[in-house]
């Protein structure tokens, strides 16, 4: 018994010392990301004055660095293709956590597709897991049951396959991130063929999920004990404004929070010129779409 | 609890330093720190079936004792029907309920009359299946006197819920289990370290191969109509390597963990993918399940003595039953049927007990009839899993439609890289440990310590890096 226990003790002290040269995967797998931006987060390298969250339509249709040029606030562009609201509220909570509060929020409404389970729309563990070294991002996965418990203490229980990759990730051509944190897309996707739809389908309470309705209240609570004023923007789509949605989003929103939506008597949003694909705007579009948001913020 | 759990890996080593330091110089207070540690461990998942469990037990230890003191015939039959209704009932109700329920209200249907199928919310006990079948065979072992009652109820109580083998097997006999309750078990460290050894193949099995192919398999067959032909071929084998890595993964912990306890379990696979024919699969695959049907079903109908018919009969029967055992579905019905259906002209042509050795055993390569046959025995086996896998069998069958056509010729359109290299690279283990209990048993043994332990480290790496969401093991359901 005494020699099982004995090089049973001795192979984990072992293996616990060797297991410490995953650190160096840990360390690189950072430096390989073209997204940076959750990192400047959490080293609180975002500190600006107006912050915009959001999916693929936040990141693309609002050009931060014309806001910024546009209004007296410097800003920053927090969207996440992909990313749904339960991520949103991650991101503004750690951007409270570890950099100065901004005076105003931005969130971007996917309508009709904000509190509804799609498949598009997730909690973003891929901007996470390149992270996990940052103890506050191993938290982070472990409460969500992506990590386990011994990812304190085991560098290769932190580590996920996608640590191991060898290139950098390249940058995408079609929407690179610009130095305010936005993507617009530079030009039209040929091979995307769409019509203008005007036919609004209903929209269905009981297709929405708790956790994202729990998650909207959650972001609207915390700007309002952290004195931020929160916008909501619903941006264009190449089909008639979904109103039905609306009238479910105003029900759940605070009074105070303000709204604005795109100009849909404007021209411009039915050109096909201003569109990437049906859901995003062009650069060309987005500039446009910006400049009514700047107004819209210096209005309010 | 599940064996691949945080829990877990507290609750064992507190058990073994219980088990080995506390209560080693006394046996029956060993033997009562198992039935604890096994209450235990089954009570995490849900505390109230646990009298399920105890009641089970109490009825075969008092029917096991009565059956002792009786020697009239036609009493001691009443007593085995008593023990077999009781057992079969709570597992009849447990499990078959909803489908009977709903299948006679669909057949009264088909007749004309609408009846309502008044379908309960019933939660189905972990492990029913398993322990239920255990303590069957001790009633039936002792009414064949082949195995004297115990009088000692904690040796009984430790047999019934012993916690490697409690969940998913291995079924194990009570000619086998039970009298090594009786005597002192001795710590062997050569044992001990067997035991790690197989446990850290089984996490391997769980966690690298069954719960990543998961992943992809469930991908696939929960969207079978987007996917094309050859997408859905990859599902079927991702399947097939998910429900061996899963199950046989938690017969090599259940194993190994009962050797650092001093206990010997009964071998549950014996590398089924490498059979050359179908026979030979059922030979290797969850053995202690296809013994039991063999030993208190398949021989008590007549086997495979008397006419055609007869034969033809029993097979049938015998997988019908192995379907039906699995759960209330009717896609494990024609599972186990075409499992017959393939079992059937071997046993008619004499053949069945062709391959009884391992293949290839004295080389590294098998021959290319060999070769043929096991590709032909795996492509037979990942067939009948599609209908083990669907949700019914409209699923089944749409699945098996959209394989065949013209997109079968494509190339598949899930092929995870990392995961297709794993599988590789675990077949080739296994292929190499095939004439051993498990794959790594003697693997680098010969070899210095500093190799062995490399190897190990890189096992364990391995399972913390491909780690996926945790997936609960599949014969849990069952």
């Amino acid at each position: 018994m005494k020699k099982f226990l004995f090089r049973g003790i001795l192979f984990i002290v072992l293996f616990f010392i060797v297991e410490k040269g995953a650190y160096y995967f840990l360390n690189r797998a950072p430096k390989l990301e073209y997204d940076k931006r959750l990192e400047h987060v959490i080293n609180g390298k975002v500190n600006k004055d107006l912050i915009i969250f959001g999916a693929s339509k936040g990141a693309s249709d609002i050009i931060a660095g014309q806001i910024e040029k546009e209004t007296e606030f410097s800003c920053y562009n927090l969207s996440y293709p992909g990313s749904n609201i339960i991520f949103h509220s991650f991101i503004l909570k750690s951007l409270l956590r570890f950099n100065e509060k901004p005076k105003k929020i931005i969130l971007v409404i996917d309508n009709p597709h904000e509190f509804v389970d799609v498949p598009s729309l997730n909690f973003r563990l891929d901007r996470l897991y390149p992270l996990s070294k940052y103890d506050y991002i191993n938290n982070a996965l472990i409460v969500r049951n992506e990590k386990n418990i011994l990812s304190k203490l085991f560098c290769l229980a932190r580590l996920n396959r996608s640590n191991l990759k060898l290139k950098e990730i390249e940058v995408p051509l079609q929407n690179p991130i610009d130095a305010f944190g936005s993507m617009p897309f530079i030009c039209r996707d040929e091979e995307q063929d769409f019509t203008y739809k005007t036919h609004i389908p209903n929209y269905d309470v009981k297709r929405e999920i708790e956790g994202k309705i729990k998650a909207f209240k959650g972001i609207q609570r915390l700007c309002e004990s952290n004195n931020i004023q929160l916008l909501f923007v619903f941006p264009p789509h190449y089909q008639a404004f979904n109103y039905k949605f609306k009238n479910r989003f105003e029900k759940l929103a605070i009074n105070d929070n303000k709204v604005m939506i795109y100009d849909t008597l404007n021209p411009i949003y039915i050109n096909k010129d201003c569109f990437y694909d049906a859901s995003h705007l062009t650069e060309k579009g987005a500039r446009i779409f910006t400049s009514e948001i700047s107004k819209f913020i210096n209005e309010n | 609890m599940l064996f691949n759990s945080i829990d877990f890996a507290i609750f064992l080593p507190i058990a073994f330093i219980l088990y080995w330091f506390v209560t080693n110089k006394n046996l029956k207070l060993q033997n009562f720190i198992i039935v604890i540690a096994s209450y235990i461990f089954y009570g995490w998942w849900d505390y109230r079936f646990l009298t399920l469990i105890i009641f089970s037990s109490l009825t075969d230890y008092c029917i096991g004792i009565t059956l002792l003191k009786e020697e009239k015939q036609s009493k001691r039959k009443r007593l085995l029907w008593i023990s077999i209704l009781v057992n079969l009932s709570f597992l009849g109700f447990f499990k078959y309920y909803n489908f009977f329920i709903d299948n006679f209200a669909q057949a009264f249907s088909f007749f004309g009359h609408e009846i309502s199928s008044n379908t309960l919310n019933i939660i189905l006990p972990v492990g029913i299946s398993f322990y239920t079948f255990q303590t069957l065979s001790y009633t039936i072992d002792v009414y064949k006197r082949k195995l004297e009652p115990t009088k000692d109820i904690i040796s009984f109580l430790a047999f019934v819920s012993f916690f490697p083998q409690l969940v998913a097997g291995p079924i194990e006999r009570a000619t086998n289990l039970l009298p090594q309750f009786y005597k002192k078990r001795q710590f062997h460290y050569s044992k001990a370290v067997d035991g790690c050894r197989q446990i850290l193949w089984g996490l391997f099995k769980k966690i690298v191969i069954a719960d990543n192919c998961a992943e992809y398999a469930n991908l696939i067959f929960n969207n079978s109509s987007d996917y094309s032909g050859s997408t859905l071929v990859m599902g079927a084998i991702f399947f097939a390597f998910q429900i061996y890595g899963d199950f046989s993964g938690y017969s090599d912990i259940a194993i190994g963990t009962s050797r650092l306890f001093g206990f010997n379990l009964k071998q549950n696979f014996a590398f089924p993918y490498f059979s050359r024919d179908i026979a030979e699969f059922w030979r290797r695959w969850h053995i202690s399940l296809s013994t039991w049907f063999r030993d208190y079903l398949y021989i008590p109908l007549g086997g495979s003595r008397g006419s055609t018919w007869t034969k033809v009969r029993n097979i049938f029967i015998i997988f019908l039953v192995s379907g039906f055992w699995h759960g209330a579905n009717w896609t494990f019905i024609v599972w186990g049927l075409l499992n017959a259906i393939y079992f059937l002209p071997l046993l008619l042509t004499n053949k069945n007990r062709k391959n009884l050795d391992t293949v290839a055993q004295m080389s590294i390569i098998s021959g290319l009839k060999d070769s043929i046959n096991m590709l032909m025995t795996f492509i037979l086996i990942t067939f009948a899993w599609i209908f083990f896998r669907a949700e019914n069998i409209e699923h089944a069958f749409s699945y098996i439609e959209n394989v065949f056509t013209k997109s079968l010729f494509t190339l598949p359109q899930v092929r995870p890289t990392y995961l297709l290299i794993s599988i590789l690279v675990f077949i080739l283990i296994e292929w190499f440990g095939r004439s051993n209990k498990y794959a790594i048993e003697q693997l680098f043994l010969k070899k210095p310590r500093v190799l062995r332990w490399v190897f190990y480290i890189v096992i364990i790496a391995s399972i913390f890096i491909l780690s996926g969401n945790v997936q609960e093991f599949i014969y849990f359901q069952f």
